[in-house]
């Protein structure tokens, strides 16, 4: 992998490559919102060094959700680090949200955040 | 619109409701012009059963045949695969998506997502819009959207999901093919046919006794009637191919054209012309009556008057039948070297009945024979009911008649079941010949008749049919006291009455003879008795006059003795 990290991310996490996202949403639908939301949150959290994310909207860019095969809204692509992840849904599943990303499980800490 | 709505009650609904040519052959007749046009329909059935093919055959048809685009989308293959799936067809995919007319969006479900939460398949919609939009198309198929269950297991939601796109659709006024795996008591594994209740179409593909048959049937049209059958339909070139008996058209020319049999006695049991060109033409009989010889000598017939003829054999091979007709000297090898004679022979167990008559009907088509033989239809009924005999057999003569080919078919019978599928047959064709073993004095001999031949005089009479080193001819049988006398007992027959006819004349002379014989005898009696009367007069006539002779000479001495004694009486006074 040729990404070029910065500096910090590279410090705080030498082995693990900086998180890339893809979400897609539908407009300003409550669901798609609600998950948006939880997303940054979570990873705000759990992934400090930083996180690229790039949000879709299926009818914005309609090509990107044909040549990605995207059907459910929202879909969350994890790019990289590989092997590439899909998930859908609004992200209530926080606990298996963060293990399927790699990212490191709250101990304590309840599912959800906020609303 | 077509002859399947012959009792339509709602010919108004009817005559209104628009509709979309699906250009699959038989489909658009039995549901009187296609799917409901703007609508989604479904198309269920089993896997394997043809419903992908159904669906892109109902697009591609639409971009080259009737100017409508569409849009596959299929959640089953990838797309090379689709492209490669309908390879064998006649459909060219790359083509139509060059042109625009068509646009496969293949989307494989990923089986490993993650379901985290509340979801919905906005971007079905998404998708979908934006390649209908890109082509401009009119027609689309969904293949097949029971994978969208297996893939969410959300049943709720997915339902919810597709009701919402099926409004969608609707609204767009796409005509829709929705494709759909059959469930355990259900049409669709998911109960999708709530929701498509204008036009549903169920395809099943049976085995019955190793032989696949597929059928369709369509179980629903909302606002139209359809034929209500279930037809058997088959896979060729073109793609499906529904066989809609009742719906067919009886409007093709009829030719009063004849052509003979190759048979002398047998033209000249069918009032001495032979059959009519394009006609149907069934020769029945069980094992060994020489059916295949008839059907040869059809062909050698037709050799003679330079016409193509196709010889389909599914019981014995080129060689054998070269074989066998030489024996009764009949040259075929000649004409199969002339290129007029082509013979196709296949085991009937290599395909499936649908197979068969795909394949048959290629071959008609690339030869355009005016002449084509089926030898023995019955061995391609092996397995297959009744039904589908008939069916395609029905099918396979109207589509030779239509073509003007003549058709010569053999029936083995005596198969068991077979036998209602033969009476079936038989109202189909035109001619029908039975050839009929006739035994008795020791013997088993070949009697022909005519069971009927339609548009024609024909005779009533079985006769004899021989097969010897010259060739085949037709006799005229003998009735004798005991029935109808074939074989050595006709020739028994024949030679005792000549025998008997010649001593009739022999005894009428006799008696001829004899009595001018008799004549004579008693005319030479007469002549006979006459010369002993004339005798016998003469003699009596002489001895007559002797008497009167001497009765004079008596009476004379008297007289004078008398005068001498009155001169002395006279004295002495007495």
């Amino acid at each position: 992998m040729s990404t070029a990290f910065p500096p910090e991310a590279q410090e705080r996490a030498p082995t693990a490559e900086r998180l890339q996202l893809t979400l897609f949403v539908s407009g300003a639908s409550p669901t798609s919102s609600r998950a948006l939301h939880r997303l940054r949150d979570m990873c705000d959290r759990s992934f400090a060094s930083g996180y690229d994310l790039k949000v879709v909207d299926i009818y914005e860019q309609p090509d990107e959700v044909v040549s990605r095969g995207v059907l459910a809204v929202p879909t969350l692509i994890k790019e990289l680090p590989l092997p590439v992840r899909v998930l859908i849904g609004d992200f209530t599943d926080e606990p298996r949200v963060l293990a399927t990303l790699g990212l490191p499980t709250p101990k304590a800490d309840s599912a959800t955040t906020e609303g | 619109m077509t002859s399947a709505e012959v009792d339509d009650p709602d010919e108004e609904l009817h005559s209104w409701l628009p509709k979309s040519p699906t250009g699959i052959r038989g489909f658009d007749e039995i549901t009187g012009g296609g799917l409901p046009a703007g609508r989604p329909s479904l198309v269920c059935g089993p896997p394997g059963a043809g419903k992908s093919l159904f669906a892109l055959q109902f697009l591609v048809n639409g971009a080259t045949r009737y100017a409508e685009p569409g849009v596959f989308l299929t959640f089953e293959e990838k797309r090379d695969d689709v492209v490669v799936n309908v390879g064998s067809l006649e459909f060219d995919l790359d083509g139509l998506e060059g042109d625009g007319r068509l646009m496969v969006d293949a989307l494989m479900l990923e089986p490993q997502v993650v379901d985290t939460g509340e979801f919905d398949l906005a971007a079905l919609m998404v998708r979908l819009a934006w390649a209908v939009e890109k082509v401009g198309a009119k027609r689309v198929a969904i293949d097949n959207v029971e994978a969208l269950f297996a893939a969410f297991n959300r049943p709720a939601l997915v339902r919810a999901e597709l009701m919402r796109l099926f409004r969608w659709l609707k609204d767009k006024g796409l005509t829709t093919v929705i494709t759909g795996e059959r469930g355990a008591g259900t049409l669709t594994r998911h109960g999708v046919e709530e929701y498509l209740s204008d036009c549903v179409v169920v395809l099943d593909d049976r085995v019955v006794q190793d032989v696949a048959t597929r059928r369709l049937r369509v179980l629903k049209y909302r606002g139209s009637t359809h034929g209500r059958n279930e037809y058997p339909f088959l896979i060729g070139a073109e793609g499906l191919e529904v066989l809609p008996i009742t719906s067919l058209g009886l409007n093709q020319e009829v030719s009063a054209d004849r052509v003979s049999t190759g048979v002398a006695g047998l033209d000249e049991m069918l009032g001495g012309k032979g059959v009519f060109r394009g006609s149907g033409v069934l020769v029945s009989g069980s094992s060994g009556t020489g059916k295949t010889t008839i059907a040869a000598c059809f062909a050698d017939a037709a050799c003679r008057r330079g016409e193509s003829v196709l010889f389909f054999s599914f019981e014995e091979s080129e060689s054998e039948i070269h074989r066998n007709m030489a024996s009764i000297g009949l040259d075929l090898n000649g004409w199969v070297d002339s290129g007029l004679l082509q013979f196709h022979c296949e085991r009937p167990t290599t395909r499936g009945l649908e197979d068969h008559l795909a394949m048959m009907q290629r071959l008609i088509q690339e030869r355009a024979p005016r002449l084509v033989v089926i030898d023995p239809v019955s061995s391609l009924a092996r397995g297959a009911t009744a039904f589908d005999v008939s069916a395609m057999l029905m099918r396979q003569v109207y589509y030779l008649k239509a073509a003007g080919i003549t058709a010569v078919m053999t029936v083995l019978t005596g198969e068991g079941g077979l036998q209602e599928s033969i009476t079936n047959i038989s109202s189909l064709v035109d001619t029908s010949l039975e050839v009929v073993i006739l035994s008795g004095f020791g013997e088993r001999n070949r009697g022909l008749y005519v069971l009927k031949s339609r548009g024609m005089a024909h005779s009533n009479q079985i006769r004899e049919f021989l097969l010897s080193d010259n060739g085949v001819d037709v006799v005229p049988v003998v009735i004798g006291a005991d029935g109808v006398l074939t074989g050595s007992a006709r020739i028994a027959a024949e030679s005792a009455e000549r025998a008997n006819a010649e001593g009739v004349i022999l005894e009428s002379e006799e008696l001829a003879q004899a009595l001018r014989r008799r004549r004579e005898t008693v005319d030479a009696h007469v002549a006979t008795l006459r010369a002993d009367f004339e005798a016998e007069e003469g003699l009596t006539q002489r001895l007559i006059q002797a008497s009167e002779q001497r009765q004079e000479a008596v009476r004379q001495d008297r007289l004078a003795q008398g005068l001498r004694r009155t001169v002395k009486g006279s004295d002495q006074g007495s």
